[in-house]
């Protein structure tokens, strides 16, 4: 007996190792109806890029593929997977959800692997982990450029592994209940700089003490990502040709100056009110408030209180700038390559299935609030309905995508802001150190800007 | 000794032996295993540039000792990691040392309750006590400001930052100071302290004469547990989200790698 014990202990510890191998469980894949046009020919689907459901998959053979995404997207896919799977009753996509930090180690290492997910959701912040692991897409680029605007940035040798099905930015968003209260209308909505420091000023709401109590505009809490895109409205790219990038310019100086000014001049706001914006305007202490588009359904969802409105993000002058501002994309879906080829053939299919399928887009579009960059949605009524979307469309094209930016960038931005807005490090010397530390980390990179591909690229300042 | 005593008597030493055996060989292969190894591992990695995720292993020599050594962020890092570990355990050995003397005292009364909480905070799981502080610390709405009637940004502010997790950490480990130096007291011997008194020595006195040089080891003991976790600090920083990057510690420097 005694001996027994100490060799069960051992074993005990030996199969909770083994138990905890973090491959994530599965969520049970739903049965979906069987199609009530089975037998029937159903309609192609789709304008340039076309996909015909009656093809058959694998042959009508029963496959199983799986299908990887990270935590708050569960609804989409899995209205993504119960469509694909009534037009094709022999596939089954199995569903699996991790957390967005444990994503982007799980899956890496699991790709380099044969048992790995044969199709996966993509952020192209993470472009650099991924790539090697991509398989390209079986749509024809020039299709693909047709019908989705800013696919030709992603095209790599030749060939597309991602593109974007939505467009993100940076809008205002507006408390419109301070609005009123502080006697402004529509006609008051701010297009330039020096117009909406006069509107925050309107905004702002200071006790008999002078403490603050409502700031007409805040950006605590992280305007590293918005900095890092007003350049683009005085002509200035983020890098150079050499793909190194380029901070300390007259262009971000001003920028910078200006969220300085805004709080130490026109007083609309404090780097103590607060330390993070984005709450601060769903709890109702702060009237405008710069961010993504994300944030619409954030705010819906966590402070439905609150009533807002967006506007498109205020420009230096009436002159229409190089850009707005720069636009981050929402991925479509990674084939992986290591996956068996049976498995890539029903992922390729369901990539197809998912770039012609306009209603899947517009479901995708709307649950992340971004603008459609397939052509045939962006009129859509009801993605125009959206408050940070319908702001947009008027200047589209006039966003620019800078490439997959690596994490340094921005981590780096963000140091750079707080010394100078918590430690009273001046703009130049702040703006010098950040830019050196990137500069270090891109030597290491693959990154290629993508700046050159924009539209209006040749109106930009030579650096 | 008969020979069936023998025979157990042989049959128990070698049972005895086998535990023994199967204890220890467990134990190092543990320890092997989980420490050394990664350890060595860590350190043959630091000489590559070496990223699992891609596959990369490219071999870069000395290239990352010479970044890291001449890193500007780096030696801050040390220099806020080494005060906040020498600080966090001096207050926590001087506050345990005062509350325990206290405690001690016969003219206290209620111990049990005293004790309690002071060792709530220690069992409360860190993530938690930091995301409460969080909000302690806020400029808007938090109680420190409201207390000292100040307009601080304890976790954004750089000259606040490391004086905030410190009050933080101190605040959440002092009672394990105290539980174990009130335990050392109790285990002194008390005809030192009578033969103290007899010759007129005063409370003072015999705390510092006496109390102080007895508990030395137990002393040391909380100093060096102290250090070893202070420098591994980093949920604290993390869970109470204190901004100032570059005034992270060590292993908030590390874990942005």
């Amino acid at each position: 007996m005694k001996k027994v014990f100490p060799i069960v202990f051992l074993l005990m510890l030996v199969l909770s190792l083994v138990a905890c191998n973090g491959k994530p469980t599965p969520t049970a894949a739903t049965t979906p109806e069987m199609s009530e046009s089975a037998g029937e020919t159903l309609p192609v689907m789709g304008n340039v890029i076309q996909y015909d459901p009656n093809q058959p998959v694998n042959n009508g053979e029963d496959i199983t593929v799986e299908m990887w995404y990270w935590t708050g997207a569960a609804n989409m896919f899995q209205d993504l997977a119960d469509q694909y799977m009534a037009i094709h009753p022999n596939v089954t996509i199995t569903l699996v959800e991790n957390p967005w930090e444990d994503y982007w180690t799980k899956l890496p290492l699991t790709l380099q692997g044969e048992d790995g997910p044969a199709i996966f959701n993509i952020h192209n912040s993470k472009h650099d982990i991924l790539i090697s692991y991509l398989a390209p897409y079986d749509v024809a680029v020039e299709d693909l450029e047709a019908e989705f605007v800013g696919a030709s940035g992603h095209v790599i040798d030749g060939k597309i592994y991602y593109t974007d099905y939505g467009l993100m930015t940076a809008t205002m968003y507006y408390n419109t209940d301070m609005w009123a209260a502080a006697g402004l209308t529509d006609a008051d909505i701010p297009t330039t700089w020096d117009e909406f420091r006069e509107v925050a000023k309107q905004l702002t709401i200071r006790d008999e003490n002078g403490d603050l109590v409502q700031a007409g505009f805040s950006y605590n809490g992280g305007i590293q990502g918005d900095v890092l895109g007003m350049n683009y409205q005085y002509g200035q790219n983020l890098f150079t040709a050499d793909n190194e990038v380029t901070l300390n310019n007259d262009a971000m100086k001003a920028v910078i100056q200006r969220l300085k000014d805004l709080y130490e001049v026109d007083g609309v706001g404090d780097y103590n009110f607060g330390n993070n914006s984005g709450d601060n305007f769903g709890q109702g202490s702060v009237a405008m408030y710069l961010g993504w588009g994300f944030m619409t359904n954030v705010l819906k969802q966590n402070f439905p209180d609150t009533s807002f409105a967006c506007f498109e993000i205020p420009i230096p002058t009436e002159v229409i700038p190089y850009a707005f501002h720069r636009y981050n994309g929402e991925s479509t879906f990674g084939v992986n390559k290591n996956a068996p080829a049976d498995q890539q053939t029903v992922a390729q299919d369901i990539i197809r299935f998912f770039l012609a399928n306009d209603s899947i887009q517009k479901e995708f579009c709307l649950a992340n609030a971004v603008f459609p960059m397939k052509v045939t949605l962006q009129n859509d009524a009801d993605l125009l309905s959206i408050p940070s979307v319908a702001v947009l469309a008027d200047h589209i094209d006039r966003y620019i995508w800078p490439g997959a930016m690596p994490s340094t960038v921005e981590d780096n931005m963000k140091i750079a802001l707080e010394d100078i807005f918590y430690n009273n490090v001046d703009i130049t010397t702040a703006l010098t150190a950040a830019e050196t530390a990137i500069n270090d980390d891109l030597a290491n990179s693959d990154f290629v800007s993508q700046e050159p591909m924009y539209k209006y690229a040749s109106e930009a300042i030579s650096n | 000794m008969s020979n069936r005593n023998k025979a157990k008597s042989s049959l128990r030493s070698r049972s005895e032996v086998a535990l023994r055996n199967i204890v220890v060989i467990s134990m190092i292969v543990f320890f092997v295993v989980f420490f050394v190894i990664p350890i060595i591992v860590a350190f043959v990695g630091s000489f590559y540039q070496w990223n699992p995720l891609k596959v990369q292993f490219n071999f870069l020599g000395l290239e990352n000792w010479k970044k890291i050594f001449s890193s500007d962020l780096f030696w801050r890092s040390m220099k806020n990691t080494v005060l906040f570990a020498l600080v966090a355990s001096f207050f926590r050995v001087v506050l345990g040392l005062v509350l325990s003397r206290a405690l001690y005292s016969k003219l206290l009364k209620h111990k049990s309750l005293y004790r309690t909480f002071y060792y709530l905070p220690t069992i409360t799981p860190m993530v938690a006590v930091a995301f409460v502080w969080k909000f302690i610390f806020d400029p808007r709405i938090g109680l420190l400001d409201r207390i000292l009637n100040s307009n601080i940004n304890w976790l954004f502010d750089g000259r606040y930052a490391l004086i905030a997790i410190l009050m933080l950490t101190i605040w959440k480990d002092f009672g394990y100071a105290v539980v174990i130096l009130l335990g050392g007291m109790y285990s002194l011997p008390k005809e030192c302290y009578e033969a103290a008194e007899t010759d007129g020595a005063s409370s003072w006195q015999s705390f510092i004469s006496l109390t102080m040089p007895l508990l030395r080891p137990t002393i040391l003991f909380i100093v060096i547990t102290s250090l070893i976790s202070y420098f591994q600090t980093y949920i604290p920083v993390m869970g109470a989200d204190a901004r100032r990057t570059g005034d992270k510690n060590l292993s908030g420097n590390i874990s942005d790698l």
